[in-house]
């Protein structure tokens, strides 16, 4: 029975005492995460920042006091400010900043709370914008020749304008500045559809004649190569009639070496077969074989030769 | 004296307080013993299958490399909070942040645009309207842990910023046909810098153009050079087809044609052949009796040409070497006629 009672008192004596280390740590630690920094005050004046994550120490409220602040990096997104470039064309951009806080207690001080960076980052960039894109020409920020964009440089200017400034009057460190847009005007935009129409015309006509060209060039050859492959088939062809000619004309000088006399006659026959045909009329004298037989005579020599002419 | 009797005098006003805690003790302390030992088993954390946890000891990250921050799936035993937080992050997924910066809104004028709704200039000073799908994955756990919500927010700027960039330096036409590639391509580089630049731990793994287009009044003019573009290509295609036909027409045609005087000139060599072999032949025989075989030839000749005659007509021999009343009339309705006597036909003299 003593032996418990001497227990719980031990664990009455453990728990109080634990609770009490508990109180005192909740008075005096300060928990800092990575992303955070913690300011410490004493009596209001700020007496040192706490930047590295871990544990840390304070003498308890109302001596000491922290506040906690958020380091992460965060994006901020300006508004459409309407500038004018080196070569006066008017433009609207809008920029983003990546920041984070850089030195805190010039932060509390300047600025207090965190949700007022944004505003004083708005100003100091929209005058760098301004200042900064002023010395460039338009196609600088867009253009299709790579020798004229000049981006990485116009983000470089407006980065080198700020991030010093917003770090020593404002504790905010300036880690990334990009263009997220660049617009026109409305009332530009109207004639940047229209140049648009034009270009578009002007594309239109310009596939149609290089289409058109492109067919005809495409004719064109397929007519000469067929002209060059007849004219050698043409060739081909009076080449081999030549030959055949040729061919034929020595087998019948062969033929006609052989009896001239009466080779020109069988050919003189054979002409005579086919001139005489189903619409030929012939003449004969009544005297001229074979009629002559009828009128009792022989074959004479004449009428003989009045026949075969 | 004063001391001892100020301590007996709290002791009184603190003994009603003391007997209630001691009651509540002894009713519940077990269940403060349990409480304690759930609480110091409280760290000890399910990492799952797709993700990765590092552990904030008092708000430090512990692990120096990587290896030595980055628990895997399994049970991870941590002390429980505040001394230690385990931050789970999901390594293996992929997400998706949607970019509408550069899309058109809806409810805009149709013949101009505000500088409010979204669009982009292209190298060449044209209008383009572009939506996105942005997809990430978490690279570095540790490095991605410490941004939370803001992670997207700036995966969100970065892509828009890298699109207006990459387009700023692209012809409208480029972006708009063949150019997509490269576009994206370029984006997808150009938001990895930056992402990288500061060390957001994520790693972009696409980038996917939902729309890409001009806007949406001069969709008619942006059609119409589509459609000249499909003309000229369906011009040159049937330039081609005609080209692939009329070259085998051509080689056909010549084939024909060759084969055609070879043909004519074989028949032409076998006529000749034959006719003067069967020469050779009459000749042989000829010379056997040349009168006879000649006269026979004649009339051969003369009979077949009168056999094969159309018409004869038979005149009487001239008279003193004269034909006496006889014309000869040519028609051009037949090639070759003499008419004997047709009425008329002998109105004249013909001499032999």
């Amino acid at each position: 029975m003593a032996d418990a009672v001497k227990v719980q008192r031990r664990l009455r004596a453990i728990a109080g005492a634990l609770a009490l280390a508990g109180l005192v740590f909740y008075a005096t630690a300060i928990v800092v995460r990575e992303g955070q920094a913690a300011l410490v005050t004493r009596l209001g004046r700020p007496l040192r920042a706490a930047t590295t994550p871990g544990l840390h120490w304070k003498l308890p409220w109302p001596v000491d006091r922290e506040i906690l602040l958020d380091m992460r990096r965060r994006v901020y997104e300006t508004g459409h400010t309407e500038m004018l470039t080196r070569d006066k064309k008017n433009i609207i951009v809008r920029a983003f900043v990546i920041w984070r806080i850089g030195d805190p207690l010039a932060f509390v001080q300047a600025i207090g709370e965190e949700s007022g960076a944004e505003g004083k980052l708005d100003g100091l960039l929209t005058n760098a914008a301004i200042g900064t894109l002023g010395g460039h020409a338009l196609s600088a920020l867009v253009s299709t020749d790579p020798a004229d964009l000049r981006v990485d440089e116009i983000e470089a200017e407006l980065l080198a304008a700020t991030a010093p400034l917003a770090l020593r009057t404002y504790g905010v460190a300036i880690e990334q500045i990009r263009v997220e847009r660049i617009a026109l005007p409305e009332v530009n935009v109207t004639a940047v559809f229209e140049q648009m129409r034009a270009e578009r015309r002007q594309f239109a006509a310009k596939f149609a004649a290089e289409g058109e060209r492109e067919a005809s060039r495409v004719r064109s050859e397929a007519d000469l190569e067929a002209a060059r492959i007849r004219a050698r088939g043409t060739e081909e062809e009076a080449r081999i009639r030549g030959e055949a000619a040729a061919q034929v004309a020595k087998t019948y000088a062969d033929a006609h070496r052989i009896d001239p006399e009466l080779f020109r006659f069988t050919r003189s026959l054979a002409s005579l077969d086919k001139l005489v045909t189903g619409s030929t009329s012939l003449i004969l004298r009544t005297d001229a074989e074979p009629f002559s037989l009828l009128q009792g005579k022989g074959p004479t020599n004449a009428g003989r030769a009045r026949a075969s002419e | 004296m004063r001391r001892s009797a100020r301590f007996s005098e709290a002791r009184k006003l603190g003994a009603p307080i003391a007997r209630s805690l001691e009651r509540v003790w002894e009713r519940m302390h077990w269940w403060v013993i349990a409480m304690a030992a759930l609480y110091a088993v409280s760290g000890i954390t399910v990492i799952r299958p797709d993700e990765v946890a590092v552990v904030l000891r008092w708000g430090r990250l512990i692990g120096a490399s990587p290896a030595l921050r980055e628990h895997g799936p399994g049970l991870l035993f941590a002390f429980p909070k505040p001394i230690d937080e385990v931050v789970r992050v999901k390594v293996k997924r992929v997400f998706e942040v949607a970019v509408k910066t550069l899309a058109q809104g809806g409810g805009e004028g149709f013949h101009s645009l505000n500088p409010l709704s979204g669009y982009a200039l292209t190298g060449d000073r044209n209008i383009v309207h572009v939506e996105m799908v942005a997809r990430y994955r978490v690279k570095d756990p540790a490095a991605f842990s410490l941004y939370g919500a803001q992670a997207e927010d700036i995966l969100r700027v970065e892509v828009t910023a890298a699109m207006v960039r990459s387009l700023g330096e692209m012809g409208v036409d480029r972006v708009l046909s063949d150019g997509r590639k490269d576009l994206i391509a370029a984006a997808v580089g150009r938001t990895q810098a930056a992402l990288d630049a500061v060390e957001s731990g994520m790693e972009l793994t696409s980038i996917e153009l939902i729309r890409l287009a001009p806007p949406e009044d001069l969709a008619p003019d942006f059609n119409a050079v589509q459609s000249a573009f499909i003309g000229a290509e369906t011009r040159r295609k049937d330039a081609l087809a005609y080209a692939q036909a009329a070259v085998p027409q051509a080689q056909a045609s010549v084939e024909a044609t060759v084969q055609g005087a070879r043909a004519a000139a074989a028949a032409d060599l076998s006529l000749a052949s034959g006719e003067a072999q069967a020469f050779r032949d009459l000749a042989r025989e000829y010379r056997s009796n040349p009168t006879v075989f000649r006269e026979r030839l004649y009339r051969d000749g003369i009979d077949r040409a009168v056999a094969n005659a159309g018409s004869i007509r038979w005149v009487p021999p001239p008279v003193g070497g004269r034909y006496q009343g006889l014309r000869i009339s040519i028609s051009s309705f037949s090639s070759t006629t003499a008419a004997f006597p047709p009425e008329a036909a002998i109105q004249g003299e013909a001499r032999e």
